[in-house]
């Protein structure tokens, strides 16, 4: 198990680090000069010339990927071109409302797919229905369901805010979006689990042996539907964490993924990088509490493959 | 008590009996060919077939602001001149459809096969030659697999001129990680079953086990992963072109004509709803092939639906 637990850390953190790497290279090679985007009406080349010296612009990339690196295993993640205020403290309130939604949208999906999965265990006679719900949802990219829910609660019924920012009432739709587009695989895997386990000998056994309903859904049928939900948990935590790109564009939520937009868009660099970071950060962490999380709910998970 | 009873559930027993006791004309009707497989096929003939012959459907450049726009300058709404009305800037958008959907198809092929190539031959190396060379391949699908996929592709998207060839190249570098995973657990799966070792001990070369051993059987594995990947291919090009990252206008792609259909969704939401279906039926069209060949073997249900 610690055994276990270690080498996935490591493993973790080298993903973590290639990512870093992987996005800083690229980073720096894309065309545009960030002096320009700094002082887009300077006239004179000393004053861009200024700003690149300042920002350290006008040094080899070694070296610059040398401070970069240096600083980030400091925990510094650099200091913005634009806003000029240390990264971490752009990012921490954006990851903060990021959080918000992702839990609101982790929420939503479980129990929107953990009904349908029910519905379609308990009624064979909606499962067509329900699977043929599962494509559509899944057959939709999430800003699409997003742009429909604005349209159709949004425009015509009035019903939730169009203007974007973060509160609870603006947090309903871009929540029931991540909802709606997630809610299949929580269906499928709901579904699937109970139906192996209804069938499986030890519910028939547990019902043998006389126990009440309620007993065998607690103690025996939860357990296994749990351990697959929970990855998935962990998986949509991690990748909604890393920003809900879309959906915080559409809805105007000012999480990590808008921010990660706008700064794209200034050539700001060490926010962009940051973003990014933190996001490779989110999906491997969230990967391995899933994991671990796993491997306490189902003893069959804990003897892993090499 | 578990551990007993897991097996039986998935072992040899579930593999082979249930169709046959289902009989001769059974197998023949529902595990064949499955109603969800001949309807996706018919749904992807049609999208090939629109996408071949986007230009019968009109010119999706051609502006028209003085007779394709209403006289207050809005888009026109559905009409026998236009079947499905007219853009902000009074261009066809049946024609714009029809465009789209071949930016889709092409983008969905393309980048599948690509991405799958790649996967699979990283997957089948790190698999049988195992020691140091999987260990680097792994790590690198782990780095692969911890992308924010939506992040890393704007990052990608700023080294590159707009266009098909952008798309196919972000959902490339950021699609093969997973089939490279799948891949690699078939192979360890295979392994384990020894006619590697049996293939070895007659005295095969390496790469002759891997061509003749181990790729065929993961051709189905391939097969019933396409679909699902190529879905994710038509999603994520849409995704990309709606952020501006994909494929920008005056090129047509459904994504950025739901981007550009946005701005008018007050007074004319068909022009979000009719790229919208566009994307809805390819992507329905590839699942429901996928669905069709879990279907016809339910061995490779365990391939999920989508990699995100």
């Amino acid at each position: 198990m610690a055994r276990t637990l270690i080498r996935r850390l490591i493993y973790g953190l080298i993903a973590v680090l290639g990512v870093a790497v992987l996005s800083f290279l690229a980073e720096f090679v894309v065309p545009g000069d960030p002096a320009r985007a700094i002082a887009p009406r300077a006239t004179s080349a000393a004053v861009l010339e200024n700003i690149r010296i300042q920002l350290h612009l006008n040094r080899p990339l070694i070296v610059q990927f040398g401070d970069y690196f240096t600083a980030l295993f400091h925990g510094n993640l650099g200091t913005s071109y634009v806003q000029r205020q240390s990264v971490l403290s752009l990012i921490a309130p954006r990851l903060a409302a990021t959080g918000w939604l992702a839990l609101a949208g982790v929420v939503a999906e479980v129990l929107l797919g953990a009904s349908l999965g029910l519905l379609a265990t308990l009624y064979p006679r909606v499962r067509a229905a329900v699977s043929a719900l599962n494509l559509t949802l899944l057959a939709v990219p999430q800003f699409v369901v997003g742009l429909i829910l604005l349209l159709i609660f949004g425009f015509q019924l009035h019903m939730a805010p169009v203007t974007g920012g973060a509160g609870p009432a603006e947090i309903v739709l871009p929540a029931l979006t991540l909802g709606l587009a997630g809610a299949p695989w929580y269906a499928q895997i709901v579904a699937d689990q109970l139906s192996d386990s209804l069938s499986s000998a030890y519910v028939r056994t547990a019902v043998a042996k006389g126990l009440t309903d309620r007993h065998i859904l607690r103690h025996h049928v939860l357990r296994n539907v749990l351990s697959p939900a929970l990855t998935m948990i962990g998986m949509d935590l991690g990748s909604y964490l890393s920003g809900v790109v879309t959906v915080e564009v559409v809805f105007g939520w000012p999480g990590i993924g808008l921010l990660a937009v706008e700064s794209l868009q200034n050539l700001d660099r060490p926010v962009v990088m940051g973003t990014v970071i933190v996001g490779a950060v989110a999906v491997v962490f969230f990967n391995l509490v899933a994991d671990l999380l796993r491997m306490y709910v189902d003893p069959r998970t804990r003897q892993e493959q090499a | 008590m578990a551990a007993v009873t897991a097996p039986a559930g998935q072992g040899a027993a579930g593999q082979g009996t249930a169709p046959k006791a289902r009989g001769r004309w059974a197998r023949r009707a529902g595990a064949r060919w499955p109603a969800a497989l001949i309807v996706g096929c018919a749904l992807l003939a049609v999208f090939i077939a629109i996408a071949i012959a986007a230009p019968v459907f009109g010119n999706p450049l051609q502006q028209n602001l003085l007779t394709g726009l209403t006289p207050t300058g809005l888009p026109l709404g559905l009409s026998w001149a236009h079947p499905l009305g007219t853009d902000a800037l009074g261009r066809s958008e049946l024609a714009r459809l029809a465009f789209g959907i071949r930016t889709s198809v092409i983008v969905a092929l393309v980048s599948n096969a690509t991405s799958i190539a790649i996967g699979a031959a990283i997957g089948l190396l790190a698999g049988f030659f195992g020691g140091p060379l999987e260990a680097i391949l792994m790590r690198v699908t782990d780095i692969g697999l911890a992308l924010p996929y939506t992040l890393a592709a704007l990052v990608i998207a700023g080294l590159m001129p707009a266009g098909l060839m952008r798309v196919i190249v972000i959902i490339t570098a950021l699609f093969w990680a997973y089939p490279a995973r799948l891949i690699y657990g078939e192979v360890l799966r295979l392994r384990r079953r020894g006619f590697v070792e049996s293939g070895e001990a007659m005295g095969a070369s390496g790469l002759a086990v891997v061509r003749k051993h181990l790729a065929p059987h993961m051709f189905p594995l391939i097969a019933a992963y396409s679909p699902l990947n190529a879905a994710s291919a038509v999603v994520f090009e849409a995704t990309l072109s709606y952020l501006g990252a994909g494929i920008n206008p005056p090129t047509a792609s459904l994504g950025n004509m739901i981007s550009d259909g946005q701005e008018a969704l007050t007074y004319a939401p068909q022009l979000l709803l009719v790229p919208a279906a566009g994307i809805l039926l390819i992507t329905m069209s590839f699942l429901l092939i996928g669905e069709g060949l879990k279907a016809r073997n339910p061995d490779l249900a365990r391939v999920s639906w989508l990699g995100r």
